[in-house]
């Protein structure tokens, strides 16, 4: 995508009353920027192993009102049991089926930065925050008021489905107050051809506040899809965040998690599953900020055909974060001798007492155990679909959400089945 | 039921076994007994199948065909069972999943209705008991926190769950104290019949004792040097191997 082309992409967005003009200042400095960063390139530090030629190769533009559903959806096959549901179907909002369970307030984009009265910075960390920033759509915030437990768990539903090559640029906005909790699913599916998705997510966490958060990324292996997740956490708070990523030619998550109270406790898990050339990448940065927090990180990708990753990791551990307890794993597991994996753990520890334990193995099926199993009767294939099983086995049984769980599991066997 | 003529095998171009004649019937339990490195283990891998050898010379006969150029698991189905000298932990694969998935694949095999998680818990449930496992070792990983003895009661337990006719146990008594060594002795002596053949490859008199083999052969660089009862073995726990050796 050239610039030239994602000008008039902005161009055109400025002259649409649908996009408010609230916010243009912001989206015009957004996007200054980024024409001054461009897209990275394999020079830049953080972006030697991804190739973004699917994003950069190809023009894509603004999804429009006219792109949005015009009859009522049929959302049957994406259905988890046990959740409510919030709909955006490139990146427009379906309010007409989208539910909610009281306690949980959904905004607009710019009712939350006009509710945070200005106490909201735009995230800069990558072009692709400030693109996010200037292109953003379906700007959505779920605030929760302090001492609220939300019980059932809340879906956000985005489809991408188009013949045209959409750039879809979600913005989500979760906001715990203090002791409050939420458990919230993003699904991301849909059969375009062509689409690049680049979400950004911003949560925040009250004291003593807890959320669980899946995220599942089941589009179609046609459309790229970079998510950009920056985590504030204060005193005691609590956050778990899972990925389950089978879906998108390209896909890469950038997760920023920054511990600014004390007692803070983040985890954060992925499992991506390639085939095909897909790449999927792990991006994460933990900051310890502050004293006595603790993280984890357990990242595992099964890589099949010429697929590829990367799992970055790098825990951030400031002068004052004494009694910093961070623990990092990650294990690659590779199908195919054409499949490779970059595994890139990194620690930036500046106070002396605290405890950063970290590990990486990347390697093929375990031929011993191969042979185990067939020399018990089962065939090759039955063998080695139960020794992937048994290495994504843990992650999968952590989500919690029984429904989400179950269908992890199913995407599994037919990734399993797909392959045999 | 098991033949080996002239078997002839090397590692890496070294050669391991010199020429193995054996002949197992139906019924009937040998042993064989050697010290480190005269070939036992290579023996037992080479019947189950295990790669990386080179068969040089000669021919494994089971059940009237070669055993050579079949799979693993074609080996098991047809009634081949190897309890491992070393069993593999294997992490995320639970117990009773991998043990039901492989005695459905040898029912299948046999055309046999395939057993449900019902069904298969009962029957397992039995077994158990022959085995002394508790029940909560199915709820684990396959052989993940098993001691010693465990991994290897767990193997038998697979034998007698699996129910193959030719059963190789590889130094099945190493490691073993001697209650976990009653236990899985115990075990293979209710598996005996007229029908089922066991080799049994050992060190040491021990496991002998409670299983008393018909044939007992001494395997010293490769080759069988000597064969026959159990007074054999009595004689080989006394004066060592070194008396056969040229």
């Amino acid at each position: 995508m050239t610039l030239n082309h994602l000008q008039k992409e902005f161009d055109k967005m400025m002259n649409r009353d649908y996009f408010s003009d609230t916010v243009h200042p912001m989206r015009k400095e957004a996007f200054a920027q980024f024409l001054d960063l461009g897209f990275p390139t394999k020079k830049w530090e953080d972006w030697r192993f991804t190739n973004l030629s699917p994003i950069t190769k190809q023009d894509f533009s603004l999804s429009e009102i006219q792109d949005a559903p015009q009859d009522d959806l049929d959302i049957s096959a994406y259905e988890i049991e046990d959740t409510h549901t919030i709909v955006i179907f490139n990146g427009h909002l379906q309010n007409s089926i989208s539910s909610l369970e009281n306690g949980v307030s959904l905004m607009s984009g710019l009712e939350y930065l006009t509710h945070k009265n200005d106490g909201f910075t735009q995230a800069k960390n990558t072009p692709f925050d400030l693109l996010n920033t200037a292109f953003m759509d379906s700007g959505i915030a779920l605030v929760i008021e302090k001492n609220m437990a939300i019980k059932k768990a809340l879906r956000i539903l985005f489809i991408t489905s188009s013949t045209k090559n959409l750039m879809i640029s979600p913005r989500v906005h979760i906001d715990l107050g203090n002791a409050s909790s939420l458990s919230i699913i993003e699904h991301h599916v849909g059969d375009s051809e062509s689409a690049f998705q680049n979400e950004s997510v911003f949560v925040s966490i009250g004291e003593n506040a807890k959320l669980d958060h899946v995220r599942i990324q089941s589009n179609a292996n046609t459309v790229s899809n970079m998510a950009n997740i920056h985590v504030q956490q204060e005193d005691d708070s609590h956050y778990s965040f899972f990925q389950f990523a089978n879906g998108s030619q390209l896909g890469r998550l950038n997760l920023r998690a920054e511990l600014k109270g004390e007692g803070a406790y983040c985890r954060l898990d992925g499992l991506a599953l390639s085939t095909n050339n897909q790449h999927l990448d792990h991006h994460i940065i933990i900051d310890h900020q502050v004293a006595n927090c603790i993280s984890h990180q357990n990242f595992r990708s099964v890589l099949q055909d010429k697929s590829s990753g990367v799992f970055s990791g790098r825990t951030i551990v400031r002068k004052n974060a004494q009694q910093t307890d961070s623990h990092q794993s990650n294990k690659n597991l590779l199908l195919s001798k054409n499949a490779f994996v970059h595994s890139i753990p990194q620690l930036e520890i500046d106070a002396d007492d605290v405890k950063c334990a970290h590990s990486s193995t990347t390697g093929a099926l375990d031929e011993e155990s191969l042979f185990y199993l067939r020399s018990r009767g089962l065939d090759i294939l039955s063998a080695k679909n139960l020794l992937v099983q048994g290495f994504v086995s843990e992650m999968i049984e952590s989500v919690k959400h029984e429904a989400t769980q179950k269908m992890i599991q199913s995407h599994l066997q037919n990734w399993l089945n797909s392959n045999a | 039921m098991l033949k080996i003529k002239n078997l002839h095998a090397s590692i890496d171009g070294k050669s391991i076994l010199k020429g193995i004649n054996l002949n197992i019937k139906p019924g009937e339990m040998h042993a064989i007994m050697g010290l480190n490195g005269s070939g036992k283990s290579t023996l037992a891998n080479i019947i189950s199948g295990r790669e990386g050898y080179a068969i040089t010379k000669g021919d494994v006969i089971y059940q009237n065909e070669s055993l050579l150029e079949k799979s693993p698991e074609t080996r098991a189905l047809d009634g081949v069972f190897m309890s491992f000298q070393y069993p593999v932990v294997i992490p995320g694969v639970n117990m009773t999943y991998f043990l039901k998935a492989a005695l459905n694949a040898h029912r299948k095999h046999r055309d046999e209705e395939e057993l449900d998680a019902i069904g298969f818990l009962k029957l397992i449930r039995e077994k158990i008991k022959a085995v002394d496992i508790d029940e909560k070792y199915l709820k684990r990983a396959v052989n993940d926190g098993f001691s010693g003895g465990e991994k290897k009661r767990n193997e038998i337990l697979q034998m007698i769950t699996l129910e193959p006719k030719l059963s190789i146990l590889d130094e099945t008594d190493s490691g073993l104290d001697i209650d976990a060594l009653k236990i899985v002795a115990n075990g293979v002596n209710q598996y005996r019949s007229s029908e089922n053949s066991f080799l049994v490859i050992t060190h040491y008199q021990r496991l002998l004792n409670y299983l008393k083999p018909d044939f007992i052969h001494v395997l010293i660089d490769g080759k069988i040097v000597k064969s026959g009862d159990m007074s054999l073995a009595s004689i080989l726990e006394e004066k060592g191997y070194a008396w056969l050796e040229k």
